[in-house]
Order: C-alpha cells, then structure tokens, then sequence
C-alpha cells in the first residue's frame, strides 16, 4: 500500500506549491505560453479547415471545374507547373460550343475573370475581382439577389452586350452607402455600367476573395473589360453527386481530342478542398510543432525549479526520511509536484487558448477541439513527469545524516 | 537520580556488537567508530557525550538507524537491523524511533498540529485517528492553544516541544535526542530537560541523548563519554 496515501501526498504538494506562489505563476509560464498557442494554433486551423469547407459548399455542389494547365500532382497536391501553364493556356469559343452539345445532361458555364477598379459617384473599390459567365451561372453558385435586391443579368443581355453588372454586398454597401445601388452605373476601367441587382450578405471574409467582395457581369461585358475573348475556366454542373466522376471522365474524353493532357486540368470542389485542407493541416501542424518547442522549455522551467526546490528542502526531506519516508515517498513527493505545477500551467493554458480563441473569433474563423484540449493538457503533464523525475530522484537519493546536517 | 524500575528488568532494546564505521576521504581510512560495543536497556536515560570529533555523532546515526555500520551487528530488539536496506530502515524508524534534533526541524508554513502527524503520513495509523494523537500530545507538552500556530510564531522553546510531541507521535520505544537544548537558552533548556526526564520518569521512555555539555550528559542515568571512536568511560549516576 501507498504510505502516504495518494490524497495525502497530493494534499502536501499542494501546500508546498502554494508556499511560494509567485514561483509558481512563473514556474508555470513556459508551459502556460506554450498550452495556449497550441490550441490556439489548432483551434485557428481547424477553423479555417471549416471555413474553406463552407466555401466550397458555398460554391455549388456538383461543380467540375475545367483550368489551363496542371493544376494537381499525381499526389493530389498542387502541381508546381501549374502556374506557367495556367499563364500561356486558355480555352475558347469552340471549345464552350464543343462542350454544350457532347454534355446534354450538365449545364456548361465559362469563366473569366479580371480585375480592376470600380467606381461609383460616391465612392472607389480597388482591384476588385469581376467574375463574368453566363445567366445560369446565378442559380448554380446560389448568387442570384433575393427579392428585393435586384435580379441576375440574363443571357440575352450577354449575346447583346448590354452593359450590366451585379454588386457583392460589401461592394455595393461601400459603392452606395447611403441608398440602394441598384438601377445606379458604376464606372469599371472608363466603362459605364447598370447596377441591376447586389448578392445577398455570404457571410465575414477572411481577407481572401469572397462573394461579398465580387462583382458579376455577363461574360461578354468581362471579356469586353478584359479585352480578350478567351475562356479562363469552365465550371460544369453535373447534374447529381453520382455522375460527377463520369462526366469528368467525359469531359477529359472532349477535351484530350483538342488539347495536351497537361494543358488542362478537370477537377471537382472535393479535390481541390482536399488539397487546400492538406495544406491547412501540414501549416498547423508545422506551426503547433513550433509552440510546442516552448513546452519542452517550460519542462525545463519545472526541471530547474524543482531542483532548487529539492536543495531548499534538503532538510526537509532529511527530517522526512529521519522520521520514516522511504525513498519512493519521496521521488513521489516531487515527481506530483512537478505534476501539479505543469497541469496548473496546462490547465491555465488551456483557458487561455480557450478565451483567446473567442477573442478572435469575431475577425477569423476559430474552433477549439476537445481532442487538441487533451493533447495538450496530456502532453504537458507528461513534461511535468519527464522533467519532473530528475530531481525528484536526486531528493529520494538524500542521505537523512546529510540532509539533516545541511545548512 | 532514580533508576527506574525496567533497567534492572535488563531488557536491551538496542545493541551495538564491535560497530565500526569507516569514513574513506582522500584514499586515507579514519575509523569514526572502532569496535564499539553499547547496550541500551529499556526504560533508561543515557546521555552520550564527548569531544567535537570523537565519533558521537556518527554514534548516534548508527543507534538512530540512519546509518548502516561498515562492520559490525546493530541488534534491535534481538534482530540484526545492520545490513538492512533504506527502505526497510525507514519503516522501523518510523515504528521504533523518535527523533529531537538540535535545529528542530519543524516544517515552516505548517501548523504545529500537522507537524506532529508528519511521522504518521508514513504509518498505517488510520487517518481518522491522527487527529486526536496529535492533539492529546500537544496538550501534554503544554501547548494546547498553539494547535494552528506555525513554527515561526512560536519561541524557540515551544517550538522544541512540538517536535518532542513529534517525536512521541508513533509511541516509540526509543527517542533520540541530539543537542535538544543547543539552541535554546537555559530556561527554555531546562524545561526540555525537564521534560525528557518526566517522559523517562513516569512514562518509563528509553531515551538517549546526545550532547557535547558535561553537566547536561551527568543529568542522565547513565553517562557514554566517546573519544576517538571508542567507548573511553561509562559513568552511573
């Protein structure tokens, strides 16, 4: 049996920490600083996994997306040549021809995108994304204004050119802060063009291009404000979950009769979330490796206290062996000190990641996991006892003659 | 002084049989202790004393089973406790011995109550008892109202009798003494004394008491005078 009993010794290592509670705060802080940015760097991970899946559910369910160049390696990251290619490739008229008559069942929808200032009597936005397509590109990314706001522009408009744009929410509240923008001309490199309908609020944005910070016009007026009538991407809705893959495979079929098949790339959201998501999870766990540095210097903190401790108590630890601990009393003596003082920091730590996490919310997108919460407080305790056993040793090691004659 | 009655029972307690302890310091050999054979005999008082350097201290560490000797048998109660190991020396430390040192000892910051129960934390006295243990010892060494008081609001001399209660906490058979009245004044020291003598007198305590001052060593009934690491005279009051 356990001489002293556990809640004994747990009681006395309390009390001795609490002696010198400064010490403590400060023994503390390594492990604190470090529990905190792990969560907090897991917890703004996770986040931002979530938010970048919203986004692409946002987006449209199944979308395939057709890009010059190649995108993705053969292990599902990002290709590194996509760039170059992604620069010199683009489609064309033929091709969004080719690919509405050979895809019945989809619904086919070129992209282009530039960027360039927008201007209204009132108020500039500068380099604003101005995404052009077709009419059916509204329904099928859940862009079309609500009523009240205006309307989508329409595919007449687009084979006539006439000269209409739809606004992001942030875009046309700083363009028209003061009434609704809609039915007023906003100004896009010299061009002239009519405020038909603004995108409902999607949501806080995280700095990136988002919904909010977009404008729309038929792909006819983009091409126009580009000044090149080539296609950037196709975005394909296929018409349920299960025909994606084969109409990928169909589209990659039309698309190797005309092009190289490193010219392009066909991919669904799924894919490319997965690709982003790997990134997310490589940086966090990369930037939770960093933090957790600071709790190996942390345990060295309670490594270094400990051992002045135990030179302290020298002769408290004589007097406790003079008068019947044995050695393992003792090693378990310090080791649950040096278990308390990591779990006091853990546990401060984990409140604090907890807090500051809510703090941030408002601005980004954050979360803490319960399984980041235990692998913090668990690996923190497990530094108390790593370094925890050294000089918990050297104090079971004192002689009672030597302890007791120390001054 | 009177003998008390269980000495000439001629129970030992405690025997040293040709203790010698070896101390090696830079490759030269130095017998603290040289043969020495000691008897201590239930219900006695025994002072130890001699000279700084003699070997009592070193004495008192092999009789307080702190120390194992380099030769030599320490019979407690008949048992050959010599060559045991730490753990197992601790555990009869506990049960059998108590402990008064010169410095006190008391750990700061602890009631007077708490550190008379520290020796039972390593006992398998029931947790619900130790309360009152503690509380009927400290009233018995007079200090009743000082239960809650921590070491540093207490006088050198009540601070010496918590650890004497502390010392009597587990009903040892043996107490062991060393210096008790070195820090204290002459007052607060005859008290001590004055005490242990109470303690040996009407308690029939064992008690061995270690001292370099004569005239404390002659109040015992029996006087060890130590020089050179070898018993050189044993005086009866």
């Amino acid at each position: 049996m356990l001489k002293p009993s556990f809640s004994d010794l747990l009681k006395s290592s309390f009390r001795s920490i609490l002696k010198n509670k400064s010490r403590t705060i400060l023994t503390s802080l390594g492990i604190i600083i470090g529990v905190t940015s792990v969560i907090l760097l897991t917890s703004i991970g996770n986040g931002l996994k979530k938010y970048v899946t919203d986004q692409f559910d946002a987006l449209g369910a199944n979308s395939i997306f057709i890009s010059p160049g190649k995108i993705f390696n053969d292990n599902g990251g990002f290709s590194q040549s996509s760039m170059a290619t992604a620069m010199t490739t683009s489609f064309t008229q033929k091709d969004f021809n080719l690919l509405k008559r050979k895809l019945k069942n989809s619904i086919v929808m070129p992209v282009n995108a530039t960027y360039a200032d927008v201007k209204s009597n009132q108020a500039i936005k500068k380099a604003i994304e101005i995404d052009g397509s077709i009419e059916e590109y509204g329904s099928s990314n859940n862009v079309v204004p609500s009523n009240g706001n205006g309307r989508w522009f329409t595919n007449e408009e687009n084979d006539k050119k006439t000269p209409v744009v739809v606004l992001g929410y942030t875009i046309a509240e700083t363009l028209f802060p003061k009434s609704s923008a809609i039915g007023k001309k906003v100004i896009i490199k010299g061009k002239s063009l009519k405020v038909v309908g603004v995108v409902d609020k999607k949501g806080a944005s995280m700095g990136g291009p988002s919904v909010d910070d977009a404008v729309y016009a038929p792909f006819s007026i983009v091409a126009n404000l580009a000044g090149k009538e080539d296609i950037n991407t196709f975005v394909i809705k296929a018409p349920s979950k299960d025909t994606i893959e084969s109409t990928k495979k169909e589209i990659t079929k039309v698309m190797l009769d005309k092009y190289d098949k490193d010219a392009f790339s066909v991919f669904d959201s799924s894919q490319l979330l997965n690709s982003i998501n790997s990134i997310i999870n490589v940086l966090t766990i990369g930037l939770t490796g960093i933090a957790a540095i600071s709790l190996v210097v942390g345990g060295i903190g309670i490594m270094n206290i400990m051992l002045v401790s135990v030179t302290e108590r020298t002769r408290e630890i004589g007097l406790r062996k003079a008068i019947g601990a044995y050695p393992r009393a003792i090693l378990i003596q310090f080791l649950i000190e040096a278990v308390i003082l990591s779990c006091i920091g853990g546990a401060t730590g984990v409140l604090l990641g907890y807090l500051g996490t809510l703090a941030i919310k408002p601005f980004f997108p954050a979360q803490v996991t319960i399984s980041s919460v235990i692998l913090a407080f668990g690996v923190s305790s497990l530094v108390g006892i790593i370094f925890g056993v050294a000089p918990a040793r050297k104090a079971s090691k004192l002689s009672p003659i030597e302890a007791l004659r120390y001054e | 002084m009177i003998k008390s009655s269980s000495q000439n029972n001629f129970k030992v307690v405690l025997e040293l049989k040709n203790v010698t302890k070896t101390y090696t310091t830079g490759g030269t050999q130095f017998n603290a202790l040289d043969k020495v054979n000691l008897k201590i005999y239930q219900g006695e008082f025994v002072s130890i004393t001699g000279p700084s350097g003699s070997g009592k201290s070193t004495l008192m560490h092999i009789v307080g089973l702190l120390d194992n000797p380099t030769s030599g048998e320490v019979l407690l109660e008949g048992r050959d406790v010599s060559q045991l190991k730490e753990h197992q020396l601790a555990q009869i430390r506990n049960i059998t011995l108590g402990f008064v040192f010169q410095q006190f000892n008391l750990l700061a910051k602890t009631s007077s109550l708490e550190n008379v129960l520290l020796p039972l934390l390593y006992s398998d006295v029931p947790k619900k008892n130790r309360p009152k243990i503690g509380i009927d010892l400290l009233t018995k060494v007079g200090l009743k109202e000082k239960l809650t008081n921590t070491p540093a609001q207490l006088s050198g001399g009540q601070q010496q009798r918590v650890a004497i209660a502390r010392a009597l906490v587990n009903n040892p058979k043996i107490i062991l003494a060393d210096e008790p009245t070195g820090n204290l004044d002459s007052k607060s020291g005859d008290e001590v004394m004055k005490f242990f003598h109470q303690l040996n007198e009407q308690e029939g305590r064992t008690i061995v008491f270690v001292t370099h001052d004569m005239d404390l060593a002659k109040q015992a009934n029996r006087t060890i005078i130590i020089k050179d690491g070898k018993i050189s005279e044993e005086r009866h009051a």
